[in-house]
């Protein structure tokens, strides 16, 4: 709901919740004005009268043709002076309620108390009612439709500078150098809200370039020394060299590939964590599973295992494409390294899921552990035990969600893309290819 | 070929220019940007080596100085940054090619002979060794004109040992330069093995010379002295 949907209907609300008690409080105070006039203006007539009875004229003067009357009381005078009484009836002829206000007032006139009462008719409650109910409806249109208007143009006013701030906060790029601009604004809040995201935009771009640089300074202030004992090795082995230091030269450049690789693979993970690859196309990853695994294809007949793929076609997923060939490389040699010979490969392409299955032998350790950084499970000394890190790395940053099994000697890595399946594509790489 | 190496470091530097100078190559140094420039506005060069981070300067600067200027040299940008901004950035810039470090020689010194070769021999995709040839367009081999029936991967190793001829390739170049830096695990060297015999059992048989020899513990040699 828009904030200013929001507001109006608060307001409005809260104006249904008063009007009861207000048209309470002002109905019972013109009740009380109305009677308090009448009983004053009546009251006065009774003192005109007593004066006249008093001073021994015939009251006719006032009485004539006055709703009054004058009657001599037994006993003696009662403390109150004046008495007031409403009476409610029906009156048949014009068919309503009616309500007649009576004053008495009792007077020692020659030493005979006298009651000397006045009675009038008065507007009833229900018509002063109804007459403040027509008053509301009217009232409280008119104030829905002047509030709806109005707040709707000063909405466009005052609540600009706001919704600039948030098509400009929409735009922001991290990977961008420039900084934020903001409109400026006389309210405070937006003013505040405003500082606010300029000092965080600010704090986050110094942050992931800050990242970015450390992971691009480690990788070339490790990655220069290393070509440059790579070279040098090369160099020696091109001398005159005996076998033994042959042999010595290649065990120098085995740990130089595995050293290389490692700070390849751990500035990938920095640069994963820092949100480096932002992308907002999608791919089709049935394309890329199928290049991935014609890289490997030397590698998959040199072990001699079956590959079963059912790949569906126009997937399309959102992701980097570096990411893309990354996880797919990773997973599938970890599929061929981890597998036995003569063993199998599967791998399952479905709109909202990656699957691939290999044969292989039972894991050491739990599986989930293995997606943690430098844990390896049996065998194979020869990989650095970063791979299925970078794959989990690379799930994260896309929001896939991946899961690791072992079932009946088969490892199976589940990745669920979580994408609305929107398109509904045609199946048409099936059965099996396999390779030998 | 006369080749300018734009690097920083002196040692990796060195390194270079005895590999280079090996091949018989006319090879200069540079260490700054403005010794670059200098010598980029003074000689010419068929191809140039350009390390992107320089203490004075970014290769980038540089290579959009040698595009305004015109030099008309092959590019070849080494790069220790692994990003993919400056790959980009490099190609679209007009490098011919990228490499990062750590490289292996063999490796820059096979892309810098096909970049020399689309610079300069026009249209001529042919290298050729004694009685091999190699169409590096058609992907065709031959042994004393007889077609050799060799797969992509096959035709990229003989290539690879016919520009490195007489030098060591270790195994791990090998496998750098046939499976291409992210297929990081295929360093598997009886599969490397497993290539080589193929290709030279594939040579015998269409009778030409064994050039390639192993290296005890390190690799396999093209020995061009062999008949």
């Amino acid at each position: 709901m828009k904030l200013i949907n929001k507001i109006t209907y608060w307001f409005i609300g809260i104006v249904f919740l008063i009007t009861p008690f207000t048209m309470y409080i002002s109905y019972t105070n013109i009740k009380k004005k109305i009677d308090e006039a009448e009983v004053e203006r009546m009251k006065d007539v009774n003192e005109r009268v007593a004066e006249q009875l008093k001073s021994g004229e015939k009251p006719d003067r006032y009485a004539l043709g006055r709703p009054i009357s004058i009657t001599p009381v037994q006993g003696p005078l009662p403390v109150k002076q004046t008495e007031v009484t409403e009476a409610n009836f029906y009156n048949e002829d014009i068919k309503r309620r009616e309500c007649r206000l009576t004053v008495s007032s009792f007077y020692m006139v020659n030493e005979t108390p006298y009651r000397i009462s006045s009675y009038n008719y008065v507007t009833k409650s229900d018509q002063i009612l109804s007459g403040m109910i027509n008053a509301l409806v009217i009232k409280l249109l008119l104030i829905i439709l002047s509030v709806g208007i109005t707040a709707r143009l000063l909405s466009r006013y005052v609540l600009y500078p706001f919704r600039q701030t948030m098509k400009i906060i929409n735009n922001f790029d991290i990977k961008k150098k420039d900084k934020i601009e903001l409109p400026a604004t006389t309210t405070r809040e937006f003013k505040e809200l405003n500082t606010f995201l300029e000092k965080m935009t600010e704090k986050a771009m110094e942050d992931y370039a800050s990242v970015k640089e450390f992971s691009e300074n480690a990788s070339h202030e490790l990655q220069t020394p290393l070509a440059v004992i790579r070279s040098k090795l090369e160099l020696l082995a091109e001398t005159d060299i005996d076998a033994c230091q042959a042999s010595l030269i290649a065990d120098t450049q085995n740990a130089i590939d595995k050293l290389s690789k490692i700070n390849r693979s751990l500035t990938l993970l920095t640069r994963l964590d820092n949100h480096e690859f932002a992308t907002s196309d999608d791919i089709k990853i049935c394309r890329i599973t199928k290049d991935v695994l014609a890289v490997y294809e030397d590698w998959i007949a040199h072990r001699g295992l079956q590959v079963r793929t059912d790949l569906c076609a126009n997937v399309p997923v959102r992701i980097h494409p570096t990411l893309a060939e990354m996880l797919l490389n990773n997973l599938l040699s970890n599929a061929i390294r981890h597998n036995i010979e003569q063993g199998m490969i599967e791998i399952r392409l479905t709109p909202s899921r990656l699957t691939v299955i290999n044969t292989g032998l039972p894991p050491e350790i739990p599986t989930e552990e293995l997606f943690l950084r430098f844990k390896k499970s049996n065998q194979s000394a020869d990989s650095i035990g970063l791979g299925l890190a970078i794959v989990k790395q690379i799930c994260e940053v896309n929001q896939f969600d991946i899961s690791y099994a072992y079932q009946q000697g088969q490892h199976i890595i589940n990745i669920h893309f979580n994408v609305a399946e929107n398109t509904a594509p045609q199946r048409v790489t099936g059965g099996r290819a396999a390779v030998t | 070929m006369k080749v300018l190496v734009i690097e920083d470091n002196k040692e990796l530097a060195g390194s270079i220019y005895n590999f280079l100078a090996a091949e018989g190559y006319i090879c200069e140094l540079a260490y700054h940007f403005e010794e670059a420039r200098e010598k980029l506005l003074l000689f010419p060069y068929d191809c140039i080596l350009l390390d992107i981070m320089l203490p004075d300067g970014n290769g980038l600067d540089l290579l959009r100085f040698i595009k305004q200027e015109h030099i008309q040299s092959g590019i070849l940008i080494i790069s220790a940054k692994d990003s993919l901004d400056d790959k980009v950035n490099g190609l679209e810039g007009g490098a011919d090619d990228y490499i990062t470090k750590p490289f292996h020689l063999p490796e820059l010194h096979a892309r810098l002979r096909a970049i020399y070769r689309r610079q300069k021999l026009e249209g001529n995709n042919l290298v050729s060794f004694n009685e091999i040839g190699l169409n590096t367009d058609t992907l065709e081999a031959t042994i004393n004109d007889t077609l050799l029936d060799i797969t992509k991967k096959e035709f990229d190793l003989l290539l690879y040992f016919v520009v490195n001829k007489n030098r060591v390739l270790s195994r791990q170049a090998i496998a750098a330069h046939l499976w291409g830096d992210y297929t990081d695990n295929l360093a598997n060297f009886d599969f490397v093995y497993q290539h080589v015999k193929n290709l030279r059992k594939k040579i015998n048989t269409a009778r030409g010379a064994d050039y390639i020899e192993t290296v005890y513990g390190l690799g396999y040699r093209f020995n061009a002295s062999r008949t």
